[in-house]
């Protein structure tokens, strides 16, 4: 289990949560999350960006959890005053790190909005497969760019970094 | 032959559908509920057969009121598309009633205009 980040520095606005993956969490965190980020940045459009990030990051994190006793998630909400971070930690098996890894590789290779829309693209034609536009649309629609840690004990970190 | 207001609206919590004649569905609220999109999916596909049932040339579908979903909802909307899409000859146009007030709907709905502008009109209400 991963341990909490470093919460004494009162300039720099956090939120650190750690929960079961379960899908009745997710409304509820994603909703403050919006009201975090309007509260304490003022930018309604940044709340909106968080929603997106927080449900899809989560999203993708609670469908792909181990059942592991070690499987809960963490998310963390922090900035330094320029820009912003969300990251979400969580105990996934191991195909999915590989599938994750290979997705994100395939979309640094295009820029966001064409990311965005060749993901569409995959999804009308592949109307039985599944919808894979959760990772795009947290870079495109949440401004933020996407990168993986994998940690201790089969762990791994998504973190999604954009300006505030 | 059915009739739009006949259709049996499925239940989703945290969103409202109302059918409006002659060829209106106005959705409110939020989809984001795991499970919910079979329910969707098939309330959709069958609204898509009523339309050409009805011989349709345009079907409403405001989401000037949704103020959030997840992506597995935008594939609804994407599926939607495709299905008069892929027709030999697409049946009706399919035109979303946005608002610019809710990042999810310029995004997406500028990224399904992109793909399947033949077939879809997206107008803003604000």
């Amino acid at each position: 289990m991963s341990t909490a980040p470093n919460t004494s520095n009162p300039l720099r606005p956090m939120v650190f949560m750690r929960f079961r993956p379960a899908w009745a969490y997710i409304d509820g965190i994603r909703e403050f999350g919006r009201f975090f980020c309007e509260t304490t940045f003022g930018t309604p459009a940044l709340a909106q960006r968080a929603c997106v990030v927080i449900q899809e990051a989560l999203e993708n994190a609670v469908k792909y959890s181990s059942n592991s006793p070690d499987s809960e998630l963490e998310l963390v909400i922090q900035s330094d005053g320029d820009r912003i971070e969300f990251s979400v930690s969580s105990l996934p098996d191991a195909a999915h790190i590989e599938r994750l890894r290979a997705e994100l590789a395939q979309q640094r290779t295009l820029d966001p909005e064409q990311a965005y829309v060749a993901a569409f693209l995959r999804a009308s034609k592949e109307p039985s497969e599944s919808a894979r536009l959760g990772l795009a649309r947290i870079r495109y629609e949440g401004g933020v760019e996407l990168s993986i840690h994998e940690q201790e004990g089969g762990r791994v970190r998504v973190t999604a970094t954009g300006k505030l | 032959m059915t009739d739009i207001a006949a259709i049996e609206i499925p239940r989703v919590e945290g969103l409202g559908i109302e059918l409006i004649l002659p060829a209106t569905i106005k959705l409110t609220g939020m989809i984001t509920k795991n499970g919910t999109n079979p329910d969707l999916a098939g309330f959709f596909r069958t609204v898509h057969g009523d339309a050409i049932s009805r011989g349709l040339r345009e079907v409403f579908v405001d989401v000037s009121r949704l103020t959030f979903v997840n992506s597995s909802a935008i594939r609804l909307f994407i599926d939607w598309a495709s299905w008069i899409k892929n027709d030999k000859a697409p049946p009706y146009i399919l035109r979303f009633v946005t608002s610019r007030r809710f990042t999810w709907q310029q995004t997406a709905f500028a990224a399904l205009t992109s793909l399947m502008k033949d077939v879809l009109v997206v107008e803003r209400v604000d």
